[in-house]
């Protein structure tokens, strides 16, 4: 008995959802969208959610990160539910870092500006964290662009400074909203890389989100298929590919199979509403 | 320094527009004969603004004071009241339709009622220039709060900013061109409302001297009083247009 309670204790998952619901009021109609939502999400795990869009993916790590309100259903995080009757505390809000689906910049800060600004807005403003900063600018290649305004910064240097705005306050957390979706396929692969690396140095958890099947596959330990109308999840497929992860897996045999499960998976939901 | 074509372009047009302007106004009044006192020629007007230049100084520096020291006071007024009115749905449903009242009654309207309490000093002027230049401000700012891309709230929000901190990081500087939209029209405004009040109380500023001389059909010092208002609304017009170049930077 004692035993069972150690085990218990240890393999307390790093995020939960119980039951989550979501519902949007419009002046028109109602709108679910999320329904009945559960999943765990152990420390240092890599989980991607994928859907169609509408399918409410979006709204779960949205909902995670207190910028909506479940209406109804309880979140977790290190086993303690989540108060989301009332703006998260700084503390909880620390745990984690948001990329949203643009760099989302303020054009009036520099680059560097940019990426320190949650250490002003959390307090974090020590030397320790100046230099953390630093280092995450120079692992990502943003030395040249650090002292620009966005405005003239690439959109690559644009979503890395975003990735790293996000990691600037050392978060165990990372919620990427499809980050990368509106990058050209090759800066998508080389951001995608980077980011494993980064994941696997900082023994991080990462919820990601895409609607590329790919992307999913090469970056994940387990994916989440959702569907719309209710957004709704369908089905959670392992993948169980060997780490590292490179980009030359994606011709192999085992890495297609599962895309083609994928595609299949999401095919039949969209093949299920036409009827 | 070597100028551009277009930087030639836009200084030579509108000085020749000006010039064609003052040239026909000088010709039609020697060639119509108007009497001076019905239409001065520009040539008189900028003569009076010289030689009675120890005449008009006073006037024109208790004038310049009143605009500047009631726009001083109306832009960050402004700049509050839209602050409190768009941070709390209680407070903006509570005082919205005054800004509104505010801005669309003519200020000369009240003036006259304003003696009647603060008498015909400079103060009087002042807040009748804050009156009506504090509104079109708070009414730009107002726009400019409401239009903050939601995502940007988003970001300040995952990041669990107080009020204090978004407004500084966020709020303010997204607004910033919508307000200066606002201050640009309330240096206009301020200027327009001052003359207004000089009109109307006191014997004080140019204002107060338009409407003398015109009594006394001294109409080409009357002219040259109106000449030295508009050069104090372009001060005013090129200061905030100075400012604002200063403080967006990031615009290129």
């Amino acid at each position: 008995m004692e035993e069972l309670v150690q085990k218990e204790v240890q393999t307390i998952p790093k995020i939960v959802f119980e039951n989550i619901n979501k519902v949007f009021h419009t002046r028109k109609q109602t709108i679910v969208a999320v329904k009945d939502y559960d999943m765990q999400v152990d420390q240092g795990d890599f989980v991607s959610i994928i859907g169609p869009s509408g399918c409410g993916k979006s709204t779960l790590i949205r909902m995670l990160n207190g910028i909506i309100q479940p209406t109804s259903g309880r979140m977790l995080l290190d086993g303690i539910p989540l108060d989301t009757s009332k703006p998260y505390s700084q503390e909880t809000l620390r745990k984690m870092g948001f990329i949203f689906q643009q760099p989302n910049m303020l054009p009036w800060y520099t680059i560097r500006q940019n990426i320190t600004l949650p250490l002003k807005i959390f307090g974090l403003d020590t030397p320790e964290y100046q230099e953390y900063a630093d280092e995450l600018i120079s692992v990502t290649g943003l030395q040249k662009f650090a002292d620009s305004y966005p405005i003239e910064a690439s959109g690559g240097a644009l979503q890395r400074a975003g990735v790293v705005r996000a990691m600037v306050h050392k978060p165990e957390i990372l919620l990427m909203d499809e980050p990368f979706g509106a990058l050209d396929e090759m800066l998508r692969e080389q951001l995608n890389m980077e980011l494993l690396s980064i994941w696997k140095r900082l023994n991080i958890t990462i919820i990601f989100i895409t609607h590329n099947v790919e992307e999913a596959v090469l970056l994940s330990n387990s994916i989440y298929v959702m569907a719309t109308e209710p957004g709704r999840l369908v089905e959670k497929v392992d993948i169980d590919l060997p780490r590292p992860r490179s980009l030359e897996m994606i011709t192999q045999p085992r890495f297609v199979s599962y895309t083609q499960r994928l595609v299949d998976l999401i095919g039949s939901v969209e093949l299920r509403q036409i009827k | 320094m070597k100028l551009s074509k277009k930087t030639i372009t836009n200084i030579l047009a509108p000085l020749v527009t000006f010039l064609l302007l003052f040239g026909f106004w000088e010709w039609a009044v020697s060639h119509y004969q108007l009497p001076k006192w019905l239409l001065p020629a520009p040539s008189g007007i900028i003569q009076s603004m010289v030689v009675n230049f120890n005449d008009f100084w006073p006037h024109i520096l208790i004038t310049f004071e009143t605009v500047l020291i009631g726009f001083l006071i109306a832009v960050p007024v402004g700049i509050l009241l839209a602050t409190l009115i768009t941070s709390n749905k209680i407070i903006s449903a509570a005082l919205s339709p005054f800004v509104i009242f505010l801005v669309t009654t003519p200020l000369v309207t009240l003036i006259p009622i304003m003696m009647l309490f603060m008498g015909f000093g400079q103060k009087v002027r002042i807040i009748g220039v804050v009156i009506q230049a504090f509104s079109i401000v708070n009414m730009n700012t107002v726009t400019g709060i409401l239009n903050v891309p939601i995502i940007r709230h988003e970001l300040m929000q995952t990041m669990g900013s107080n009020k204090f901190q978004s407004l500084r990081h966020m709020i303010y500087p997204t607004a910033i061109v919508d307000i200066f939209t606002g201050v640009r029209l309330s240096a206009i405004f301020a200027t327009t409302a001052c003359i207004s009040a000089e009109y109307v109380a006191g014997n004080h500023g140019l204002g107060s001297q338009i409407i003398k001389y015109s009594q006394f059909l001294k109409t080409t010092e009357s002219f040259a009083c109106i000449f030295y208002v508009t050069i104090i609304g372009l001060f005013m017009y090129g200061f905030v247009a100075f400012l604002q170049k200063k403080v967006i930077y990031w615009k290129i």
